[in-house]
C-alpha cells in the first residue's frame, strides 16, 4: 500500500515538473505586467496576444510594446517558413534514399553507413552550425538563409530516415519480389508499392522535419550570419536586461495550442486508421 | 497460354556464407507438366524455384526455359510466375488491380486490364469480390486471387511455393483439386514445392524427392510410393516400416537381408550385393495376419500393443519378439483384434523392398522433440 502511494505520489511530482513551467508562462501571458509575473496580478489583459494585429497608434502608446520591433519579428518568422520550405522537402527525400538503402541493399557496410548518416542527429549543433559556416565561407557563400538551411538539412535528414526505415522494416520484401516477378520495373515498384505504402509516414516526418527545422537554435545561430528566424529572434527577446516582454510568453502559450491541436488530430487519425 | 519446359544442367547453388543449398542437380521438367518437389524444410526445394524464377543464381550450371538459357536474365524477364508462401497480395490495391498489375506493367490500357483482371477472377470463381482489398477476403479466396495474378501475366511456368500451408484441412483438400484443375484448364507448366507428400501424391504428374540439396528420385507418385530407390525417399513418402541389416544372399532380382528379425526377402532394385549394408522396407498395408498354412518367407510373430481408429482404416502398432516395432494398416471391417497374445504377421517378398543403408527422414518423434 505504502509502495502504491509512493508512486502516486512521485507521478503528480514528475507532472508538476513537467507542466508547472508551462502553467506558469499561460498564467502570465494574461497578466498586464511586464516582465511576466504571476506573484503580482495587475488585471486579466488580451494586449500580449493583440500585440501582433494592432495599428500602429495603439501600439505606440504601450510603454513595454512600442520599444519592441514588430515588423522585425514578423520579418523573422517568414524566414523559418522559409528556411523549412526547403528544409523538409530536402530532408524527407535524403531521409526516404537513406532508408531504402538501409532496409533494401544488404552489405556489410550498412551498420557502418547508419552510423555515418545519423552522427549529425548525434552531434552538437553548435559544430553542424560552425562547419557550416566555415564551409560555405571558404567556398565564398556569405552565411544567411542558405547556410542555415544547408546546416540544418544535415540533422534534420536523420529524423524522417529513422520513421521511414522502422515502417519500411514492416513491410514484407516479398511485396516487392512479386511485382518484380510480375515483371514491373524497380521504378514501378516504388511508385506503386514502397510510396503508397510509406505515404502515412512521410507525412508525420514531414511534420517532425518542420518542428525540428522551426524549433531549432544552436545549428541555426551559429550559421545564421546577419540573418535571423523566429526561434533565433525569440532568443534576442528573451536576452532582454530589463526582463523579457509578455508577449513571448503569448507566443510560448499558441504554439503549445497548436501543439495539442495537432496531437489530437494524430491520435484521432491513427486510431482510425487502426480500426480500418 | 503454353507450357514450357525447364531444364537445370548442373545447377548447384552456394550461398555467400559458404553454405551449398542445392548440389549440382540435372533436372527436367517437362512443357504442360504438375510437377512437384517434395522434400523436408531446409532441403534446398525453395532455393530451386528462386533459381528458376531468376532471385537467386546459381553458382554454377545452367537454367533453360523452354530451350532458352535464362543467364542474366532478371526475375521481371522471364516467363515465370512466382506464388509466394505468405502470397505477397498488395495491401492496398483491390483485388482486380492486384491480378491486373502485371498487365499494368506491361503498360496495358486501364480499361483492357480491368475487363482481363475480371476475366481471370471468373476462373477463380471471385468476380464478386473484384473491388474488396485483399485484407477483406478469406484465407481461400485470397489463395485464389494469388492465382490470378499469376496467370495474368500469361505465364509459361508458374512456380508456386507451399501455397496451400497456411489453410486449414479441409480448405487445402479443396484447394488441391482447384489447382490441378487450373493447371489442367490452362496447360502451364506447374512447379508446386511442398513438404506435404499428401500434396505431392495427389496433385502431381511427376514428384522429385529432395533431401539435403540432393535430389533422391523423380518419378511418377505411383513410383516414388511404389518403387522408391532411396532409404529417405521410402521413410520420408508415406508411411514405412523399415528393417536395417546385411545381404547375405541374392535370388534373381530378390535379395535376402539379415535383420535382428531374422532373414527377409525384399526385392533388389539397386543391385546391392552380397554384404552390403542395406534397409528393408515395408508399407504398412502390405503386412497381414499370416495362417498357419502360410508360407515362412517374411513371417514374423508380434504382439499387438496399440489400436489406433483412423477411419475407413485402423492402424496396429506391433511389438516384435526382438523388441521392434511394426506398424500394420487393416480396412475396418469392426473385427476384434487379441491384444494379449502373439500374432503371426507377414508380408509379400514382392511389395518389400532392400535398399542401400543411407539416412531416414525424420520421425513425427524427433521433429516433436526439436
Amino acid at each position: 500500500m505504502t509502495s502504491q502511494r509512493l508512486l502516486t505520489a512521485y507521478t503528480w511530482a514528475f507532472l508538476l515538473f513537467m507542466f508547472g513551467p508551462l502553467i506558469l508562462m499561460i498564467l502570465s501571458s494574461f497578466n498586464d505586467m511586464s516582465p511576466p509575473s504571476i506573484t503580482e496580478w495587475r488585471g486579466l489583459t488580451g494586449k500580449w496576444y493583440n500585440f501582433f494585429w494592432v495599428d500602429e497608434a495603439t501600439l505606440r502608446q504601450d510603454p513595454v510594446l512600442r520599444v519592441l520591433d514588430r515588423d522585425r519579428f514578423v520579418a523573422c518568422f517568414g524566414n523559418s517558413l522559409y528556411v523549412a520550405g526547403f528544409v523538409v522537402p530536402v530532408s524527407l527525400l535524403l531521409g526516404l534514399a537513406g532508408a531504402v538503402l538501409l532496409t533494401r541493399w544488404r552489405s556489410r557496410a550498412n551498420g557502418l553507413l547508419w552510423w555515418v548518416l545519423l552522427s549529425p542527429m548525434l552531434a552538437p549543433g553548435i559544430v553542424l552550425g560552425l562547419s557550416a559556416l566555415v564551409f560555405w565561407g571558404r567556398l565564398g557563400v556569405n552565411a544567411g538563409l542558405f547556410t542555415i538551411i544547408m546546416a540544418q538539412t544535415t540533422f534534420v535528414a536523420g529524423y524522417p530516415m529513422l520513421i521511414l526505415m522502422a515502417r519500411l522494416q514492416r513491410q514484407p520484401v516479398e511485396l516487392e519480389e512479386a511485382a518484380l516477378d510480375l515483371g514491373a520495373s524497380p521504378f514501378r515498384v516504388f511508385r506503386r508499392l514502397t510510396l503508397p505504402y510509406l505515404l502515412p509516414a512521410l507525412i508525420s516526418a514531414g511534420v517532425i522535419a518542420f518542428m525540428a527545422s522551426m524549433e531549432n537554435y544552436n545549428t541555426t545561430m551559429f550559421a545564421k550570419g546577419g540573418s535571423c528566424t523566429f526561434a533565433t529572434e525569440i532568443g534576442a527577446m528573451a536576452r532582454n536586461p530589463n526582463g523579457h516582454p509578455p508577449v513571448i510568453n503569448a507566443v510560448g502559450t499558441i504554439i503549445i495550442l497548436l501543439t495539442v491541436v495537432f496531437a489530437t488530430a494524430h491520435a484521432v487519425l491513427s486510431r482510425k486508421e487502426a480500426r480500418a | 497460354m503454353h507450357g514450357k519446359d525447364v531444364r537445370l544442367e548442373g545447377v548447384q547453388i552456394t550461398y555467400p556464407n559458404g553454405f551449398t543449398a542445392v548440389q549440382p542437380t540435372d533436372l527436367t521438367i517437362k512443357a504442360g507438366e504438375f510437377f512437384s518437389i517434395l522434400g523436408p524444410s531446409g532441403c534446398g526445394k525453395t532455393t530451386i524455384l528462386r533459381t528458376v524464377s531468376g532471385f537467386v543464381e546459381p553458382t554454377a550450371g545452367r537454367v533453360l526455359i523452354g530451350g532458352e538459357d535464362m543467364r542474366g536474365i532478371a526475375p521481371n524477364g522471364r516467363p515465370t510466375a512466382l506464388i509466394f508462401q505468405n502470397l505477397a497480395l498488395f495491401p492496398l490495391m483491390p483485388v482486380w488491380e492486384n491480378v491486373a498489375f502485371g498487365l499494368e506493367s506491361r503498360g496495358v490500357p486501364k480499361a483492357a486490364r480491368r475487363s482481363k483482371a475480371l476475366e481471370l477472377l471468373d476462373l477463380v470463381a471471385l468476380r464478386d469480390q473484384a473491388d474488396k482489398k485483399p485484407g477483406e477476403l478469406s484465407g481461400g479466396q485470397r489463395q485464389r486471387v494469388a492465382i490470378a495474378r499469376a496467370l495474368a501475366v500469361e505465364p509459361a511456368v508458374l512456380l508456386l511455393d507451399e501455397p496451400l500451408s497456411a489453410l486449414d484441412l479441409k480448405l487445402r483438400q479443396h484447394m488441391r483439386a482447384e489447382l490441378r484443375e487450373i493447371q489442367r484448364k490452362t496447360g502451364v507448366t506447374f512447379i508446386y514445392i511442398t513438404h506435404d507428400q499428401g500434396e505431392a501424391l495427389t496433385m502431381s504428374d511427376r514428384i522429385a524427392v529432395m533431401n539435403n540439396g540432393v535430389i533422391e528420385q523423380v518419378g511418377t507418385g505411383d513410383e516414388i510410393y511404389s518403387e522408391p530407390r532411396t532409404a529417405f525417399a521410402a521413410s520420408f513418402v508415406g508411411e514405412a516400416n523399415q528393417m536395417q541389416g546385411r545381404v547375405c544372399g541374392l535370388d534373381g532380382d530378390m535379395a535376402v537381408i539379415e535383420t535382428a528379425q531374422g532373414r527377409l526377402l525384399g526385392r533388389n532394385p539397386c543391385g546391392l550385393k552380397d554384404g552390403d549394408e542395406a534397409m528393408l522396407f515395408v508399407r504398412p498395408e502390405a503386412l497381414v495376419w499370416a495362417s498357419s498354412r502360410a508360407p515362412d518367407t517374411n513371417r514374423l510373430i508380434a504382439r499387438p500393443v496399440r489400436r489406433d481408429l483412423e477411419g475407413s482404416f485402423v492402424n496396429i502398432v506391433l511389438r516384435t519378439n526382438t523388441g521392434a516395432n511394426l506398424t500394420m494398416h487393416q480396412v475396418n471391417t469392426g473385427a476384434e483384434i487379441d491384444m494379449e497374445s502373439d500374432a503371426s504377421v507377414r508380408f509379400p517378398c514382392e511389395q518389400a523392398v532392400v535398399l542401400p543403408k543411407g539416412p531416414l527422414a525424420q520421425t513425427g518423434q524427433e521433429l516433436a522433440a526439436q
